[in-house]
């Protein structure tokens, strides 16, 4: 390899980052296009939901509404205090330890 | 000239490799973990910001001892004669654990008038919308529900409720699986059949909704609904979008705080650059000098040294953050800021990062790393060759 073409492979490397934007950018270019023509549907499922909260963390209600039951939600108990619910960890709770659903709930078989 | 400096920094670099690869890796590592935590949070930011637009601009609680409690619907009858306010809508919607789930689903109910959901609007996968009325006793529910629970249209589902007048619903259709990030543990019910399930007392509801006919006098309006129902908490539209960031911002820093010995340890490599130059590279250094290379230059091929493991690491970390959370489905990552649930929602994310962000992810690693060379360098190259190649 002659000293032009390790300098401009050199040059290259060096200017990677931008080189790699561009494609990225594309990328997410088209999927935020082939979202765009979603929004009205994301719209109608809105206009009928109580809160634009993501559905992430259905096993704690301050977690799947987090904007209408606690607004202060990410501070509920004070400042950068650890996160009490079981959401934002890598693993999940020991789930075998819940409680069998209370005596007193009505429940009734899934019919076909 | 430059370019000449450069093609000798990519062979200098080229007889170092091991050390290439380990501080390259460190970097590619640093950049790939920053740029994933960056693009997973703005993307279920935005996602939550683009249902955001289309709910009501106020939602009005009560409040009894500091907690969300049950609304009266004559206190609506208080808020209607505001000016600007066009409607007032009391909602009925909760949670019920589902024991055979584990987990909590969100049942709402619809009350008329409704905007319609169909499979030609793009809202459901398959079937219709629920009918209304007191008798129908149907719902639509998350795509990711239903495949957890194996229903399909047609299918009859009763929920643990503690009211015995609670009638068992028929699965009446699904929502689109792209939807899941807003559907995936929903239930969606007539207003009678959602009041049953939830136990709700008639004449209360969850909360209401206020939708103006001027969004631009929110803050007029909730001031006015805050002095005629004293205690209430009054929850504006835009003001969402902050809790949106508190919470999506405070789960990536969760993340990255854990990240944090590994961050140490690119630090640690980092160090090793800093703290001194190689007997290797200061007798290359002195060989540079007595042939007549000038300091700047030196320096200059230093530079360009850490610019080319540098940058190169950059570019694969941003590259590989990229394909973990979008090509990939961010596996490990995903559980870690979205939180664990029974039902997850498996829609792609959209990316929603902007050139800014990516700019200083770059940065943030790149700069000191190019910056922490010079030093070391600098002090090589201003020492007499003759001495250095003696020692």
């Amino acid at each position: 390899m002659t000293s032009t073409h390790v300098a401009w492979l050199a040059l290259a490397l060096v200017l990677s980052p931008v080189i790699v934007l561009p494609p990225l950018a594309y990328d997410a270019h088209a999927r935020r296009a082939a979202k765009l023509e979603e929004q009205p549907a994301i719209d109608a499922v809105a206009r009928r939901l109580p809160t634009s909260d993501l559905a992430l963390s259905g096993g704690a209600r301050w977690l799947r509404s987090v904007s209408l039951e606690e607004p202060g939600a990410a501070f509920a108990d004070g400042p950068a205090s650890p996160d009490p619910d079981p959401a934002g960890a890598a693993m999940a709770p020991p789930v075998d330890v819940w409680a069998e659903p209370s005596m007193g709930y009505k429940t009734e078989g899934r019919g076909r | 000239m430059k370019m000449s400096i450069l093609a000798f920094a990519l062979r200098a670099v080229a007889r170092r490799k091991a050390r290439a690869f380990a501080l390259g890796g460190g970097l590619v590592f640093a950049v790939a973990l920053l740029a994933a935590v960056v693009f997973l949070t703005e993307s279920l930011r935005a996602e939550a910001e683009r249902a955001r637009e289309a709910h009501s601009d106020i939602v009005v609680q009560k409040l009894v001892g500091g907690r969300p409690s049950l609304i009266r619907f004559d206190e609506a009858s208080k808020l209607q004669d505001i000016p600007s306010v066009r409607a007032v809508t009391a909602r009925v919607w909760g949670y019920i654990f589902l024991p055979s789930l584990q987990g909590n689903v969100t049942v709402v109910g619809t009350s008329l008038p409704a905007s319609p959901l169909s499979v030609a609007n793009g809202v459901l996968a398959e079937g219709r919308d629920i009918a209304q009325g007191k008798d129908a006793h149907e719902m639509i529910v998350g795509a990711e529900l239903a495949r957890f629970l194996g229903m399909r249209p047609g299918d009859e589902l009763g929920l643990p409720t503690s009211n015995p007048e609670a009638h068992a619903l028929k699965l009446v259709g699904t929502f689109r699986s792209s939807l899941d990030l807003y559907t995936a543990d929903v239930i969606l019910c007539d207003e009678s059949d959602a009041r049953a399930l939830l136990a709700l007392p008639s004449g209360e509801a969850t909360d209401l909704a206020v939708t103006l006919s001027n969004p631009k006098e929110t803050r007029v309006v909730a001031r006015t609904i805050t002095e005629r129902l004293p205690g209430a908490r009054v929850i504006e539209r835009d003001l969402l979008a902050r809790v949106h960031h508190l919470s999506y911002g405070r789960r990536a820093g969760f993340v990255l705080g854990a990240a944090i010995p590994a961050i140490l340890a690119l630090l640690v490599l980092a160090w090793d650059r800093a703290s001194g130059l190689g007997p290797d590279e200061r007798r290359e250094i002195a060989v540079l000098k007595a042939i007549g290379w000038s300091t700047s230059e030196v320096l200059w091929a230093k530079l360009f040294e850490s610019l080319l493991v540098g940058a190169s690491a950059t570019a694969l970390g941003l590259l590989l953050g990229y394909a973990w959370i979008f090509w990939l489905g961010a596996p490990g990552l995903r559980p870690a800021l979205v939180g664990w649930s029974v039902l997850y929602p498996r829609a792609p994310l959209t990316p929603a990062v902007d050139v800014a962000q990516l700019l200083a992810i770059s940065l943030s690693v790149m700069g000191p790393f190019a910056l922490l060379s010079i030093v070391p360098a600098w002090r090589a190259a201003t020492t007499d060759p003759l001495e250095t190649m003696r020692t």
